[in-house]
């Protein structure tokens, strides 16, 4: 009860309060420009973060992130073009929609659903994340080798469709992370004799580089004069949105619950959630000739599960300190930079803080209403921004924020090299997501693994003598195996990334 | 750009080949067989394996060795390459010369000038407002130690 109402006490601060409606803010419009990702929100947001508490940090990449993914609807059903990957799915249905008058409702079922998806996410994230962070206490670093290698392979396993790829953006990512002094041994590594290379390398600028210059790269050629004035619904937009939530009201909660767990699952974010949940949610349907067609159902659900996956993330995240998504992979970083690592131990040693995060979450969710419905009212104008202003002042503002992780500009050449690769990478179907979670988790995996090794004396059985141990260890080695598996025998597919989903997915897994 | 399969698993190989033989200057820990080696080692003979079988599957299904598949002109491209990468590259080496405010101008000038296509007059002013709010935000509000070069005198009289 105490750790509750410090909770209370720290949320409902001036300077909480003023982060959440401002990221919330910059997250909507992150959302509702076509080519800007939640991802990209996050990773620029990370500079300015630095120079936070931890509480306010993770208030202003949470709101944000939220409030992106719901923006990202905007420019779907007025344009037919997705604001963000998590949109993709449903854009088309939600456009169709407008066409037969009912623009509205599409919009307003949106922002609706998304904050209901949200608040169903947080209630998992609440009632089982500290249930399993007691569990949790038990295990050793033995557990935790394992368990980090296991999320770094299903990773690999959910964020692409070609595990091959997925492998060696993961090895990339452990490559980089390797860089600089072994934390164990003192030895330094692959600095090339570089002085700025010695405490490894930052992660603000690989995010930046990575998520935001390679967005770039593929955004700057079409850029110019930002979208035509569209017209935006008139009068209320939740008109008619109570009674067809209502009417759905199974799917909202399937898709809030299926959201969570997908987005529980290392490498599987909100557009993965999303797309599962319009999937499932069409086969249950009575009316299956209906989707496609400007029915509100498979909206409902899908718009449920995007918001709610991004909670489901954070579950691995604050009890294992394992990501389950590149945004989280980010919040990891800040943390860890803030001085806490998360893992079972917060919960016991700072239960206030997780409190507040979860208190973070329902204010963020409970924003999504009336920041989204201001959004919606006001997409016209948003939408028209001109791309060319924007984008070169997205780029000052990448290097000013490489620039400022370290002050030096060592870290504004890793920004660029990182985004040219990543550009490389996402062309040829490498997702970005395992590169990033391999950077985060690859410490993690190597001192887990050097303390245990040091406890056994050299002996490797001594990985598998404990039954968790052991079962963590045989689920790794069956992941492993449909990699190799899945890798060598799947046909190869044409043509590339031509096709909507899976262009959706790659800029998602780097997202 | 979309390479053969064969070409990026090639290089994914040949960067675990150069792990592992740099790795094996790296001692292990005293009475173990294990050490600062040992994951990039490992790391090294995973990127060969996994390389290796894109070499195999890229061959196998005879793909084109280098391919043009982005939505936008090949050009378009270039010059989005070379705009970011010519922006970056100036900023870093003018930046402790000239300071951010004449640097951030000038790359900003030319690049709404290049995308926005709209005069000199507008450029100039739309990239004078953002240089300053990007200054006032980092310089001024979070302390990041932002070059002011030639206007050290104005911005710190």
């Amino acid at each position: 009860m105490t750790d509750i109402l410090e909770a209370i006490s720290l949320v409902a601060s001036w300077d909480v309060i003023l982060v959440i409606v401002a990221a919330s803010l910059f997250g909507l419009f992150m959302g509702a420009i076509p080519g800007l990702t939640a991802t990209m929100a996050t990773a620029l947001l990370v500079p300015v973060t630095f120079f936070m508490e931890p509480l306010p940090a993770i208030a202003a990449i949470v709101s944000a992130t939220a409030m992106a993914i719901v923006a990202g609807d905007i420019p779907g059903a007025l344009l037919r073009m997705p604001g963000t990957p998590a949109s993709a799915v449903y854009a088309d249905e939600a456009y169709l929609m407008g066409k037969k008058g009912k623009l509205g409702l599409a919009l307003g079922i949106n922002v609706t659903c998304s904050m209901l998806g949200g608040i169903i996410g947080v209630i998992v994230l609440a009632l089982f994340a500290p249930r399993i962070a007691e569990f949790a206490l038990q295990f050793t670093s033995d557990e935790y080798f394992w368990l980090a290698l296991l999320g770094l392979s299903c990773a690999i396993l959910v964020s692409g469709k070609d595990p091959l790829k997925g492998a060696v953006s993961m090895l990339i990512g452990l490559t980089i992370a390797m860089v600089g002094m072994d934390s164990v041994s003192g030895q330094v590594r692959f600095t090339f004799g570089s002085y700025d290379l010695l405490a490894g390398v930052s992660l603000l600028p690989i995010l930046i580089g990575l998520f935001a210059i390679t967005e770039l790269l593929r955004s700057i050629p079409g850029s110019g004069h930002g979208a035509p004035k569209t017209d935006v619904p008139p009068g209320c937009v939740l008109s008619g949105v109570g009674s067809t939530t209502w009417r759905y009201k199974g799917g909202v909660a399937r898709g809030g619950l299926l959201g969570t767990m997908i987005g529980a699952l290392p490498g599987a974010g909100a557009d993965i959630a999303s797309w599962i949940s319009y999937a499932i949610s069409r086969k249950l349907s009575r009316t299956p000739e209906k989707y496609g067609t400007g029915h509100p159902e498979g909206l409902v659900s899908a718009s449920a599960a995007n918001n709610a996956a991004l909670s489901g993330a954070y579950i691995p995240a604050l009890v294992f300190g394992i990501p389950g998504d590149t945004v989280t992979a980010i919040i990891i970083g800040v943390l860890t930079t803030k001085g806490i690592t998360p893992g079972p131990d917060v919960f016991t040693e700072q239960g206030a803080l997780v409190n507040a995060i979860f208190l973070v979450f329902v204010l963020a969710n409970l924003l999504l209403l009336p920041l989204g419905i201001l959004a919606i009212k006001g997409a016209g104008r948003l939408l028209t921004v001109p791309t060319g202003v924007l984008y070169p002042l997205i780029l000052m503002f990448c290097i000013v924020g490489a620039f400022s992780a370290n002050n030096t500009m060592f870290d504004v050449w890793i920004m660029l090299g990182l985004g040219l690769l990543g550009y490389f990478l996402m062309e040829n179907d490498f997702p970005l997501g395992p590169l990033i979670l391999a950077f985060i988790l690859g410490p993690i995996i190597e001192s887990n693994f050097m303390r245990s090794i040091l406890k056994s004396d050299g002996d490797l059985m001594a990985f598998v003598d404990r039954p968790i141990a052991m079962v963590l260890a045989i689920l790794a080695v069956l992941v492993w195996t449909l990699i190799i598996a899945n890798g060598v025998l799947k046909p190869q597919s044409k043509g590339g990334s031509t096709g909507k989903s899976n262009d959706a997915l790659n800029v998602a897994n780097g997202k | 750009m979309r390479t053969n399969d064969a070409v990026s698993g090639a290089i994914a190989a040949a960067l675990g080949a150069a792990l592992i033989v740099a790795s094996a200057d790296l001692s292990p820990l005293p009475r173990q067989v294990y050490g600062a080696g040992t994951f990039p080692t490992v790391t090294g003979v995973l990127l060969l394996l996994v390389g290796g079988l894109l070499v195999v599957k890229g061959l196998r299904d005879r793909q084109p060795w280098i391919r043009w598949t982005a939505k936008v002109p090949l050009r378009a491209f270039l010059k989005a390459l070379g705009a970011v990468v010519a922006s970056v590259t100036a900023y870093i080496l003018l930046t402790p010369v000239l300071g951010f405010p004449v640097v951030a101008l000038v790359i900003l000038s030319l690049l709404f000038q290049v995308y926005y296509r709209r005069g000199w007059v507008l450029s100039v002013s739309i990239a004078g407002i953002s240089t300053a709010a990007i200054w006032g935000l980092f310089a001024q509000m979070l302390y990041v130690p932002l070059e002011p070069g030639l206007l050290e005198w104005v911005l710190y009289p």
